[in-house]
């Protein structure tokens, strides 16, 4: 397995094989005397903002102080985690439980579900 | 049948992708200006098209992904960002130009002016993407569409000279007024080899769980598709260039559109122009519009199909109701269409290489094709025509912004 080649980038799965997002960084532990190891996979707007210049990453974790509440760090998963590396990158952790969903549950509660027909059991 | 089914897919590109707004535009205008001298243009275009739409069915269906998944994964996220931009950006104007068309076509039949059109249009367009599934969307733009063959038929019943017809697949250089002929010559590339198609396509065959064994059925779809788009438009220009350049008639606004069905059909040509304009048009816009949702949402790893519900993919489904709704504006400001269509294909051919190269380096990479990778031949058509659009475009745009 190549870390660039098949890790970064991919897409990542939770448990229920939903898509929680790209892998948008992996976070190297640099030991004396042992080749590094891979901690933790990163995903999120500020490690991808840091991905693009340094100023941008800047801004992103400026505002994620300034609005991120408790969560002031890029989100963060144990590489443990990790159950599959294939064509896409398999976690044993579910969406709903992880932070990872919050835009889209913000986006869904307060624009989706109030435009017309956003309902999903409206009909039934 | 569920592979004759299958064919749709296909044959809703070719309709949607082909006779909207742009090519039936352009295709008039060089019909109009050059006579039969353009139809290469056209014929150059679709061969182009059918490759790169085959490609992109093909990657689909071997590695289980669609195409901006793998830009991002092979290049990288800070190279995904330059193909994603310049595709909002051409998408944009695309979906502004669509949505213009099916409003003039509106406002042809019911004197409104197609500014106030444009908003229930793009309500329409949007419900139909929210409340729809894929499979409606798809079957039921290229049955709709099938109305534009119309344009083939006024091409016939005008009896042009075929041997001229046959000599105007010839490229050839200009006679007169080169500057002009490359000008309509790229616009026409720019409408026939739409980049928004193959990543339409290429998520397509994912909503439809293509594998290998819909191979063939790729093939024929690619082909007969773009086959079935060209040989309407190029129906287009030769009835362009039998009622408009004997008498001298540049096209100046869709509204002298029309001739081209009624000189052949009378006022029912006026009826199936107008149809065709709308049905072409709004095909087009929905295609446009879900294909901005399917590139946001596979490059940034979201939950993505049109088959779900709006509020189990939120962010997929505001990303096209966000996209028609920014897009309704130069139309509610009373841009000229005619104007907006031209800029718009011209943009599109200036923007193939963004995602053409990066499509070429994918298709010949074994990771993700094994021994389904390119062939010399589709790397050869492809690259070439695609450079030729290319040049062109950067040399038309600085004319035509400065107005030359």
């Amino acid at each position: 397995m190549l870390l660039i080649r098949d890790v970064l980038d991919s897409q990542m799965l939770d448990r229920n094989r939903h898509r929680m997002g790209k892998v948008d960084g992996i976070v190297l532990e640099l030991r004396d005397g042992a080749p590094p190891r891979v901690v933790y996979l990163e995903a999120g707007a500020p490690t991808l903002a840091r991905r693009l210049s340094q100023s941008l990453g800047r801004l992103a974790d400026a505002l994620a102080r300034r609005w991120g509440g408790t969560h002031t760090q890029p989100y963060r998963i144990p590489w443990g985690l990790v159950r599959g590396v294939e064509l896409d990158v398999t976690v044993d952790l579910l969406l709903e439980e992880t932070r990872l969903n919050v835009v889209e549950d913000w986006l869904r509660v307060h624009i989706s579900e109030r435009l017309p027909g956003g309902r999903k059991h409206e009909h039934a | 049948m569920k592979r004759i089914l299958e064919i749709a897919l296909g044959l809703v590109i070719g309709i949607g992708g082909f006779l909207e707004a742009g090519s039936l535009a352009t295709s008039a205008q060089a019909g109009a200006d050059f006579g039969f001298d353009l139809i290469w243009s056209i014929i150059l275009g679709a061969i182009c098209l059918a490759f790169l739409v085959e490609m992109s069915g093909r990657l689909s269906a071997i590695s289980k992904h669609s195409l901006p998944d793998v830009i991002r994964e092979r290049f990288g996220f800070r190279f995904f960002m330059f193909p994603l931009v310049i595709m909002l950006l051409v998408m944009y104007m695309a979906l502004a130009t669509e949505l213009g068309g099916v409003s003039l076509a509106l406002q042809m039949i019911s004197g409104v002016s197609y500014r106030w059109w444009v908003i229930p249009v793009a309500l329409l367009s949007w419900f139909l993407l929210w409340k729809g599934t894929f499979g409606l969307i798809e079957k039921g733009v290229s049955m709709l569409g099938l109305v534009t063959l119309a344009f083939l038929v006024a091409a016939f019943m005008l009896h042009p000279p075929f041997a001229e017809v046959a000599r105007g697949a010839v490229p050839r250089m200009p006679a007169r007024d080169g500057t002009h002929y490359w000008f309509l010559a790229v616009s026409v590339l720019g409408a026939c080899i739409s980049p928004y198609l193959f990543f339409f396509y290429s998520s397509g065959a994912i909503e439809d769980r293509w594998n290998v064994s819909h191979l063939n059925i790729n093939r024929i779809t690619a082909g007969a598709g773009m086959g079935f788009g060209g040989i309407v438009a190029i129906g287009a220009l030769v009835a362009s260039a039998v009622v408009f350049h004997p008498r001298k008639i540049q096209v100046e606004s869709f509204e002298q559109l029309p001739l081209l069905l009624t000189s052949a059909m009378g006022r029912a040509g006026f009826a199936l122009f107008v149809i065709s304009l709308a049905v072409a048009c709004f095909g087009a816009a929905q295609e446009v519009a879900l294909t901005s949702a399917y590139m946001m949402a596979q490059g940034f790893g979201w939950e993505w199909s049109e088959d779900l519900p709006p509020s189990d993919d939120a962010r997929f489904s505001l990303t096209y109701t966000l996209l028609t709704l920014l897009a309704i504006i130069p139309t509610l400001l009373g841009v000229d269409i005619l104007k907006l269509t031209n800029l718009s294909m011209v943009v599109s051919a200036a923007s193939l290489p963004a995602v053409v190269v990066p499509l070429l380096l994918i298709m010949n990479d074994a990771r993700y094709l094994g021994v389904y990778r390119n062939g010399w031949v589709s790397n050869i058509v492809v690259g070439v025509i695609t450079a030729l659009a290319f040049v062109l475009a950067v040399v038309s745009l600085p004319l035509m912004i400065t107005g030359g």
